[in-house]
């Protein structure tokens, strides 16, 4: 199998805060990977260095074998509308409806006129794809909803649509479950696994919640101040490990508040 | 403690002097309180009558020499109306489009970000040359352009149209610029990380998510727009503020009021559209910036 992603020594810096800390790291294509560790730890501009958003202020980034540094913004547009990535606050048009927003999922790779068409007049063949999807997130009787009138976790079915109409090779999804509950955090977690088996895309979840991670993917790599700290099965993470994971520093506390 | 007082005591100044620049404009131009009271007996039996004709609006023409065939006072209101909507109409129809392009490029949302200096020099040049032009044309009142355009081109209704269409397109620019630039960015950042352009993210992820209220704000602007489009007809252009006007040269107080009272009727109805559309696009009536 290629590597979907891979880096050598890669920092990103804020200032004088590195919230990423010289990491090296491979995801092989068609991998289920868990991001975990607590918040501040850099989970969020790890995934946002994959998606190449973020550029890396040292290392190297190669995203489908090919090394991304020099790339010119057509060659990022084209390689971006490959990965889709779901973030934290999902980033849906609210007042769309559900299949509007779904098929700007393909605009990366339509351009401007023809994503202004697909919002007023959907092909018929996107329209049965789409519910098609719809129906496989279990939200098809959406189709024509106003995004802001879905609950939370039907809007982050609409956000896993998207990213399916993308027909991608990867989707890298930011605290995916952070604003529902237990039951549907659970459900989401397993769609997002499933769909990834299904469709063989690489994926790339970071996790609040160490019982999710553990329970659904085979492999979790796990963050502190930026750096890698652990990388295995969930066999493997001790309760040892677990404690350093979670133990919260005074110093993290006050920058998460 | 400390910091409030001392806030305090800056209001305190901000709203002293304000006072104190009030009763200096008041003390150069001359006024007095009893510059609202009228002068002599004449005055005061005109004012009164004025008010009196409000309780009495005319429904027939109080000059004689109207004769029979001519429309009711009514239905020549009605019809004083029409031209009053369908300036304001005009106007509006070409203002919008005008506007939308000027807000376009006096907003940054459309901005490839990062980019390079030159292509950054280039767009903010665009980007004060809207403004400016915006402010330019706004900065002239509908009125004034009324006047220059009527002695350039003459009595024509398309002078009207245009006076009006010229300060509306500024001002209606101006705020679409700053209702997209103020618009929410999560959905163009994630449209941006999944391959969009940066025009792309703008017409797709924020300018539907504007809309509701660039709606909203136009058609508050229509009902300003009728408001100008009836006092266009005190520089002689016909609209319902005509018919007001050479009723007032007159002294004819009830025509006036019968033409005031069908105004207020029209403004009316356009404000309970509007608020009936604002309710169904759920958001809050703009300011008025004209």
């Amino acid at each position: 199998m290629p590597e979907a992603f891979q880096l050598q020594d890669v920092s990103c810096r804020f200032g004088d805060l590195r919230a990423v800390d010289r990491v090296s790291l491979t995801i092989e294509e068609g991998e289920q990977v868990a991001l975990i560790g607590p918040s501040g730890s850099g989970k969020t501009t790890l995934l946002r260095t994959l998606n190449t958003m973020r550029q890396p202020e040292e290392g190297s980034l190669r995203v489908f074998g090919d090394e991304v540094d020099d790339y010119v913004p057509a060659e990022l547009r084209r390689l971006r509308s490959t990965i889709a990535s779901i973030p934290q606050q999902l980033g849906l048009v609210p007042n769309l409806t559900a299949i509007q927003n779904v098929i700007l999922g393909q605009g990366g790779r339509r351009g401007a006129l023809r994503s202004l068409r697909d919002l007023l007049f959907p092909s018929r063949g996107d329209v049965l794809e789409i519910h098609g999807i719809l129906d496989r997130v279990g939200i098809e009787e959406k189709l024509y909803a106003r995004v802001s009138r879905l609950s939370g976790g039907q809007q982050q079915r609409v956000a896993i649509a998207r990213a399916l109409f993308q027909h991608p090779r990867a989707i890298l999804a930011d605290e995916p479950v952070s604003s529902v509950d237990p039951a549907r955090a659970r459900d989401t977690v397993k769609l997002l696994c499933e769909l990834s088996a299904e469709h063989g895309f690489t994926l790339c979840v970071s996790l609040h919640h160490l019982q999710l991670a553990k329970e659904f993917f085979p492999r979790l790599i796990g963050m502190r101040h930026g750096q890698i700290v652990f990388d295995g099965s969930p066999g493997d993470l001790g309760e040892e490990m677990q404690g350093a994971l979670y133990d919260l520093s005074d110093a993290e506390m006050m920058r998460d508040a | 403690m400390g910091i409030s007082a001392e806030r305090l005591g800056r209001k305190r100044w901000i709203v002293g002097g304000l006072a104190l620049v009030f009763l200096l404009c008041a003390w150069s131009l001359g006024l007095k309180p009893s510059g609202l009271v009228p002068p002599d007996a004449r005055h005061w039996e005109r004012t009164g009558e004025f008010f009196r004709a409000a309780l009495h609006p005319a429904l027939h023409y109080e000059d004689a020499n109207v004769p029979d065939s001519a429309d009711p006072i009514w239905w020549k209101g009605i019809k004083g109306l029409l031209l009053t909507l369908k300036f304001a109409f005009g106007a509006m129809s070409l203002a919008v489009p005008t506007a939308l392009v000027l807000g376009f490029l006096g907003s940054s949302a459309w901005w490839p970000e990062p980019c390079g200096k030159g292509v950054r020099f280039a767009l903010r040049s665009v980007y004060l040359t809207a403004r400016l032009f915006m402010s330019l044309i706004r900065s002239v009142h509908e009125l004034i352009w009324a006047l220059l355009f009527l002695s350039a081109m003459g009595v024509s209704p398309l002078a009207g149209m245009v006076a009006l269409a010229l300060p509306f397109s500024g001002t209606l620019g101006k705020v679409f610029s700053e209702l997209i630039d103020e618009e929410a960015r999560d959905a163009a950042q994630a449209l941006k990380a999944i391959g969009h352009g940066p025009v792309q993210t703008f017409l797709v992820g924020i300018f539907p998510r504007a809309l509701p209220n660039l709606i909203t704000y136009s058609f508050y602007r229509f009902e300003c727009a009728l408001r100008s489009s009836a006092v266009l007809g005190f520089v002689g252009i016909e609209t319902i503020g005509l018919y007001i006007e050479l009723s007032h040269e007159e002294f004819y107080y009830r025509e006036v009021w019968t033409y005031l009272y069908l105004l207020l009727g029209l403004i009316v109805l356009v404000d309970l559209w509007g608020a009936a559309i604002r309710k169904r696009l759920q958001t809050t009536p703009g300011g008025c910036a004209g």
